[in-house]
């Protein structure tokens, strides 16, 4: 069979190059691959969801099983999705699966890039691929925030009311760009058919392009990998790709989708028959997006009241937490091996990884950055800590409105304590400058003196 | 001369008690849901004698000594015997939080007989609201789903799991309430909840069907993990999700068998 | 055990829940048992494949050379004497009224974009509420002030107009004598029923929680509190206005209708807000 393909393709001679390749073996490289994984089971269980799946937003009088909804009017959307969880054999375990994944896929890609960034990993020549990996976080946020949308519940529907106040906000074409992507005044019967063709189409388009595009740049340059015996900046350790790394990979591929199966299976996820359909009259609480959203609420949430009029214009309260605050950040994000190379003023080539503790400064960044994201999350949950603590909900988000600035820069000190703190007793560095070395001093530290 | 005065006013709350207590408590038999019947016209006197002498007792502090009501606690004259009921057997009176909090669900401190007694005192200050006798009805759970969606959802959560509704004030999660106390708080609007008292008995039995539901509500879909939403589903999709892929990822990782 | 008992142990735990689960769908076991099997068919299968590699085969480690990726010089110039953009550049003026071309010609391809939706227009700035139009509860009811009792809260809507989203309106019985209103807006609040828009001036969600013993609205989104007896002006939260209040009267049957559409654009803001609009008659 391998000559059918070898007369034909002459695979024999370029896929043994490939074969042979040398994937570096720490454990915190095969986080990417998580996310990969996660993305594979979400479009392997997708297409399934999509063949019961109506994307239309006419009224249908619900007549399942389920009987607080039984004779109530519910888009042909809902109750597509209370057939699929209740009348079609596998279908609930199937939808649990999916929304899990997803949950999980983001989370992922989160601990990936943390650990990309910590480990420097994005330095020259790299930054190209860590901008298509910013951007598929993007798309992934994307994916997650139309796909929750599609079932047109009530939770999800309140959202997505919220992105249109969001939208409308923003001054000068605000309404007429969300006329456009809603098809008119929020609610329409648009949204929900729009929203499946990015969901299922454009958006996976761009995302599976993007991951190739990874995936074939991370092939091509090579991977990083950390230092110690033997490994070198002109070298890669590791094992092989066949078969080491391919039965790896497919066994982890395998073992993602075991957990998956059984969090779709035991754990109940975004139970719809519960919110009822989406009516733009009602609401219910506790509402939030799913985890990955509640950044963003929380930053509109915690924002005190900031609405202006300058020269006839007026400057919405929610234009500032909920576009110019993630703009800020993603665009930061996505820059940062670009603002580091110019802060720094290195611009050499780097395939060995340093510990974090070795610089202080973006470490400490990096995890005020994250405390960013984790004070705004929590403030998107407000009413529920408010709900479990048994304390008013106007104090948490005064806390926090102390909290997003103090908790970030204790964080950046104290990490750049740390890692201090660390350097100098884990002993001998790599020198930060070429044409330097390190010297002990009488103290027991180091200096870097240039090489003599 | 003071006894005398005494004895007066208890007869004239007898009487007034006879007329409003039958009316309060007498309960047709084919009701799914009522409350025990009340002993005979004859006893009912005493009843409400006994519950003024036991208001005197434990009330009056917060209440005042003729239940006018004081900087502590609110009147009770025209609150009737529905709100009377509730705030009982719900335990939420007496209450004992500090100053100005919510007073919440926890076990009456009364017995049945107490209750009744104390119920049949203050639905004799005035006309207000008797005890409600809902009917839990298996056909009225959808209208009652919508109801309850445009009314009680916003404070209470679709899922009837509770909320925080701000200025340090709790909607109740409704898992522990009876029907009767159901409609009991649609009727008097306890606390900082508005009065539903208009909604038709068709509407407040539904809302009481569908409540009733949630309490025995299936959860097909496994663990509900507390039923409100997307911030436990995020919380598990670290704590369990990520963790075992982690875990996982350490072992598929680690070399099991170096040479 | 040895790696081969292991992986064999694995992959019959794996083959054994597969065929139980040809029985549970057959069954119609439901998901938690669908779930669970479905795990086990999985977690045997990886677990073999993580023990076949990492145990039975065992590969060794090995190390091959990373080379810079960046070309020599020499490729670098021969790239650029294939490429010769010299044959584009050269030609200024040519290229310049290229780039106008294909930047026409690209804002053109666009235009079809802009049948995605309508003009804004006036939907920001109005609701279906009329001057005569009565005030009715979701069945359709039209409702008397005294009807209401005191600190109740329901959703209206105007008469025919049933569900509108932009035109939901909240109710409120109050006591007359406890609003403090601007403006001579008590006149808009027969018998103590006092009316706003329920559309959150924040981000638009209802704002359906009614704190009756302090008056209050809560907006459970942002939690955007606004105080009833004031005009809903806003004392906690990121809204930035007050809810608007709708202008009422009692009619000769004693019903209430509306005077007029809300003063102001309902829900969130937007940037000309604040501008004239062509009135048509409230």
């Amino acid at each position: 069979m391998l000559g059918w393909l070898d007369d034909r393709l002459g695979t024999a001679s370029w896929a043994r190059t490939g074969l042979r390749k040398i994937f570096p073996d720490h454990w915190s490289f095969l986080l990417g691959e998580l996310a990969l994984f996660c993305l594979v089971i979400l479009v392997a269980t997708g297409v399934y969801l999509t063949l019961f799946y109506v994307p239309d937003s006419r009224e249908v009088v619900y007549a399942g099983p389920w009987r607080p909804l039984q004779g109530q009017d519910v888009s042909a959307a809902f109750n597509s999705v209370m057939r699929l969880s209740f009348e079609v054999r596998g279908g609930l375990v199937m939808r649990q699966v999916h929304h899990w994944a997803a949950l999980v896929f983001l989370a992922a890609i989160t601990v990936h890039v943390m650990r990309i960034f910590f480990t420097g990993a994005f330095r020259k020549p790299r930054e190209i691929n860590w901008l298509v990996g910013i951007g598929l976080l993007t798309m992934a946020l994307a994916m997650g925030i139309t796909g929750y949308s599609l079932p047109d519940d009530l939770i999800s529907g309140t959202g997505l009311r919220i992105i249109y106040s969001v939208v409308i906000s923003i001054p000068f074409i605000g309404p007429y760009l969300a006329f456009l992507v809603f098809g008119g005044e929020f609610p329409t019967t648009e949204i929900v058919s729009r929203l499946f063709v990015f969901h299922i189409m454009l958006l996976p388009a761009l995302l599976i392009g993007g991951v190739l595009t990874h995936l074939t740049i991370l092939w091509v340059q090579k991977h990083t990998q950390f230092r110690g015996p033997g490994k070198t900046e002109e070298n890669v350790v590791g094992k092989p790709f066949w078969p080491s790394q391919v039965f790896k990979s497919t066994g982890l591929m395998i073992l993602t989708a075991a957990v998956l199966a059984l969090m779709g299976g035991l754990i109940q996820i975004n139970p719809v028959w519960s919110y009822g359909p989406f009516d733009a009259t009602t609401v219910s609480a506790p509402a939030q997006p799913d985890w990955y959203v509640g950044w963003l609420e929380g930053s509109l949430r915690i924002f005190p009241p900031a609405e202006f009029t300058l020269l006839g214009v007026t400057v919405p309260s929610t234009f500032i937490p909920g576009i110019l605050i993630p703009g800020a950040l993603f665009t930061t994000l996505a820059l940062w091996p670009f603002l580091e190379e110019w802060i720094t003023g290195r611009h050499t080539e780097q395939s060995l990884l340093d510990p974090p503790r070795e610089h202080p400064v973006r470490t400490g960044l990096g995890v005020a950055g994250i405390l960013v994201f984790v004070v705004f999350t929590i403030e998107g949950g407000n009413d529920v800590v408010a709900l479990v603590l048994g304390i008013p909900v106007e104090t948490v988000t005064n806390i926090l409105r102390v909290a997003i600035f103090v908790v970030p820069i204790a964080g950046y000190f104290i990490t750049h304590w740390i890692c201090l703190e660390l350097q100098g007793r884990h002993g001998p560095l790599v020198p930060r400058g070429p044409g330097m070395q390190l010297r002990r001093n009488a103290q027991g530290g180091f200096d870097e003196v240039e090489e003599p | 001369m003071r006894w005398l005065r005494l004895l007066a006013m208890a007869l004239f709350v007898s009487a007034a008690a006879l007329a409003v207590v039958p009316s309060v408590v007498a309960v047709p038999a084919d009701r799914v849901t009522a409350s025990p019947p009340i002993p005979a016209a004859s006893a009912a006197g005493d009843l409400v004698s006994s519950g003024r002498a036991l208001y005197l007792t434990h009330c009056q502090t917060c209440h005042g000594a003729e239940a006018e009501g004081s900087g502590i606690g609110p009147s009770l004259h025209g609150v009737g015997a529905a709100a009377a009921d509730f705030m009982l057997r719900t335990g939420r009176m007496p209450f004992s939080g500090a100053t100005n909090s919510q007073p919440v669900r926890k076990p009456p401190a009364f017995d049945e007989q107490a209750i009744r007694a104390l119920v049949a005192y203050v639905a004799s200050l005035g006309n207000g609201p008797a005890i409600p006798s809902p009917t839990v009805d298996q056909n009225l759970v959808s209208k009652g789903q919508r109801l309850f969606v445009e009314n009680c959802a916003p404070c209470h959560g679709v899922t009837g799991k509770g909320g925080a509704v701000g200025g340090g004030w709790l909607a109740p999660p409704l898992d522990k309430a009876t029907p009767v106390q159901v409609d009991e708080a649609m009727i008097i609007g306890p606390g900082q909840m508005p009065f539903f008292s208009d909604l038709s008995d068709a509407q407040r039995n539904a809302v009481v069907s569908y409540v009733s539901y949630l309490q025995g509500a299936p959860t097909p879909g496994g663990f509900s993990i507390g039923g409100i939403g997307p911030v436990p589903e995020g919380y598990a999709a670290w704590l369990v999700g990520l963790v075992l892929l982690l875990i996982i990822t350490l072992l598929v990782a680690r070399d099991w068998k170096p040479n | 055990m040895t790696a081969a008992r292991w992986l064999t142990f694995f992959l019959l735990v794996s083959t054994g829940a597969s065929l139980a689960l040809v029985a549970i769908y057959l069954l119609n076991g439901g998901p938690q048992l669908e779930g669970i099997f479905l795990a086990l068919a999985l977690g045997g299968f990886g677990a073999a494949l993580i023990i076949w590699v990492g145990w039975l085969i065992n590969a060794p480690t090995e190390s091959e050379p990373r080379h810079s990726l960046a070309s020599s010089p020499e490729a670098r110039e021969r790239f650029m004497e294939t490429l010769d953009p010299e044959l584009i550049s050269r030609r200024r003026f040519l290229v310049r009224v290229a780039a106008g071309a294909a930047t026409a010609l690209g804002l053109a391809l666009v235009l079809p974009a802009f049948s995605l939706g309508p003009l804004p227009g006036q939907d920001l700035f109005k609701t279906a509420w009329r001057r005569g139009l009565r005030v009715v509860d979701t069945e359709g009811k039209p409702i008397r002030p005294e009807d209401l009792p005191l600190d109740s809260v329901r959703t209206v809507f105007p008469q025919g107009f049933v569900g509108r989203p932009d035109s939901q309106t909240l109710l409120i019985k109050v006591r007359p004598t406890d609003l403090r209103l601007e403006n001579g807006r008590d006149n808009w609040a027969p018998g103590g029923a006092i009316g706003y828009s329920k559309v959150c001036t924040h981000a638009g969600c209802p704002v359906g929680l009614y704190r009756a013993q302090q008056h209050q609205l809560l907006c459970p989104c942002h939690q955007s509190t606004f105080d009833v007896l004031t005009g809903a002006t806003v004392v906690f939260g990121p809204a930035s206005r007050p809810l608007p209040q709708l202008p009422m009267e009692v009619d000769s049957d004693g019903y209430l209708v509306a005077l007029g559409d809300f003063p102001e654009p309902v829900g969130p803001g937007f940037w000309d807000m604040t501008h004239e609009q062509p009135s048509e008659g409230a």
